[in-house]
């Protein structure tokens, strides 16, 4: 969609040919994606000049700083199936696991530096009817040459070089056996949770004249000397879980590339049957695996 | 002033119900009063777009029917086969079992409800582990749980209740043997009763010290495990 003439300019138009320009480079907004920031940084001549630190507020800086944290290659989108365990092979101990199987993941289209102003690659996992989507989205899918996807994310990896082709499947072999990843996820939700659950608040007394108010909060804050007011922020009962959480290096244990099988070490926020996207772990040394796989 | 307005409004209403009948003489029949939406017509026939239709007039016509400016027909890709495997969590399970059990000993001395001659609740059993002490005690319940199938198993030391579950499946796990079967079937799967001081059993060592005894004198004195 192209940016909108404002009303103001409109009335412009009988002025002569060079103020009209002038006023559209003034009116119409300068269009960035991605990262932006809030308070955009005023070019002053003061800023600019031999000796002087370039100004890191950029796109293109923003990503310099993240170059080391951002992972190499694409992640997967993943569905918890359960949970079983498994004996490890030296000391005979069984190990909790979670079992994740890929669905007809395929790459659905990139955010480049160019265009979006960081690198990621979006990623689509399972499959819709497409009488069931909206004409934008599949107008996205059939561009891209993509089957409509279930759940679509986006993985960011530091550049060019992660980006696999659009199209391209990734299947369970995308991961290797020891290696780690961070699996994020939302947990369960809770609904409505009092203090007790929420946030591990002691309640009040069984007795010694406490009524109806045993799993409430007590004071929710001092009264005239800490200004009569509930500070920002007070821990009180609310909706609980279904907020996103990520657990990270969890190793994985084994690989079924026929089925889509990828079993994790340990356990993994949320139900069964829930979105998990997993990635390179961040804390742990990149995977040592081929640039990009050919397998389909 | 008021009184006479009242009157005339008597006289109004006066006249409207004696002018009444005149209306409904002059009213149509009931068919005739319909509303003229209601009457059903058939819907009009699509008439075609005159072939070679002049440029000038394709402005008048709607988006769709003008021919530059029709939809395209998207082309929508079908989706790739799903992955085969309904239930992954019992694929892993089950190659978990093979490795561990590959010839189904340990699931036919457990899987109570399908085998007359495995393991059963009551019975008393001795565990052997590779790195310990080898476990005697009365099995209270089996949990069959796949790879995760475990015994929990009574016994007193010392005079102080002990119990223990084992994994059945565990490698650290190296043999199984009973010692002494139930002397009739019991009712219950799970006999969490015997933890009560009146049904409690008591260490079973005298009646493993014993068992280890025959079964000594029947292999010859060589020590062995009767692993299944």
């Amino acid at each position: 969609m192209s940016p909108r003439l404002s009303n103001q300019l409109a009335h412009t138009s009988s002025c002569s040919i060079w103020s009209f320009r002038h006023a559209i480079y003034r009116q119409v907004p300068v269009r960035t994606f991605g990262i932006r920031s809030l308070n955009p940084p005023k070019t002053s001549r003061f800023d600019v000049g031999p000796g002087l630190p370039v100004l890191k507020s950029s796109p293109t800086a923003a990503l310099e700083r993240k170059a080391n944290t951002l992972p190499l290659r694409t992640g997967a989108i993943a569905i918890k199936k359960g949970m079983t365990g498994m004996y490890d092979a030296k000391s005979g101990k069984r190990i909790a696991c979670t079992v994740l199987q890929l669905d007809r993941l395929e790459v659905v289209s990139h955010k480049t530096l160019q265009k979006h102003g960081y690198f990621a690659v979006q990623m689509g996992a399972g499959w819709r009817r497409a009488t069931n989507l909206t004409k934008s989205l599949l107008g996205h899918f059939s561009a891209n040459g993509v089957s409509p996807k279930r759940h679509v994310y986006e993985f960011r990896v530091k550049d060019e070089s992660g980006l696999l082709p659009v199209g391209q499947a990734v299947n369970a072999d995308w991961f290797k056996v020891g290696q780690y990843v961070d699996a994020r996820s939302n947990s369960k939700g809770k609904g409505f949770a009092g203090v007790m659950k929420r946030h591990g608040f002691g309640g009040q007394d069984r007795s010694h004249g406490v009524s109806l108010t045993h799993r409430s909060l007590g004071s929710a804050g001092p009264s005239q000397g800490g200004g009569s007011r509930v500070y920002p922020g007070k821990k009180m009962a609310g909706n609980m879980g279904n907020e996103q959480n990520t657990i990270q290096n969890l190793e994985i244990l084994q690989v079924d590339q026929v089925n889509g099988i990828v079993v994790v070490n340990g356990s993994i926020s949320g139900p069964k049957g829930c979105v998990v996207r997993i990635q390179d772990a961040l804390k742990k040394p990149w995977p040592r695996v081929a640039p990009v796989s050919k397998s389909s | 002033m008021a009184n006479s307005s009242s009157i005339l409004q008597q006289l109004g209403c006066f006249r409207s119900l004696v002018s009444r009948p005149n209306t409904m003489l002059q009213t149509p029949s009931v068919a005739g009063r319909r509303m003229l939406s209601t009457v059903w017509s058939a819907k009009p026939k699509p008439v075609p777009l005159p072939k070679e239709l002049p440029e000038q007039f394709l402005a008048q016509l709607p988006h769709r029917m003008r021919p530059e400016l029709a939809p395209k027909k998207r082309k929508i890709p079908r989706p790739p086969p799903g992955p085969a495997c309904k239930d992954p969590v019992g694929e892993v399970v089950q190659r978990q079992l093979k490795k561990l059990d590959p010839f189904g000993k340990r699931r036919e001395l457990f899987d109570y409800r399908r085998h007359a001659r495995s393991v059963k609740p009551g019975d008393i059993i001795r565990v052997t582990f590779k790195n310990g002490d080898p476990f005697s005690g009365v099995v209270l319940s089996i949990k069959l749980r796949g790879v995760d199938t475990s015994v929990l198993l009574r016994n007193q030391l010392t005079r102080v209740g002990v119990e223990m579950s084992v994994k059945v499946y565990s490698p650290n796990v190296e043999s199984v043997e009973i010692v002494q079967r139930t002397e009739k079937r019991k009712r219950r799967a799970r006999l969490y009763y015997l933890r009560q001081p009146r049904h409690d059993i008591g260490s079973v060592e005298n009646i493993v010290t014993k068992y280890l005894r025959q079964k000594r004198a029947l292999t010859g004195g060589v020590k062995s495990n009767k692993k299944r």
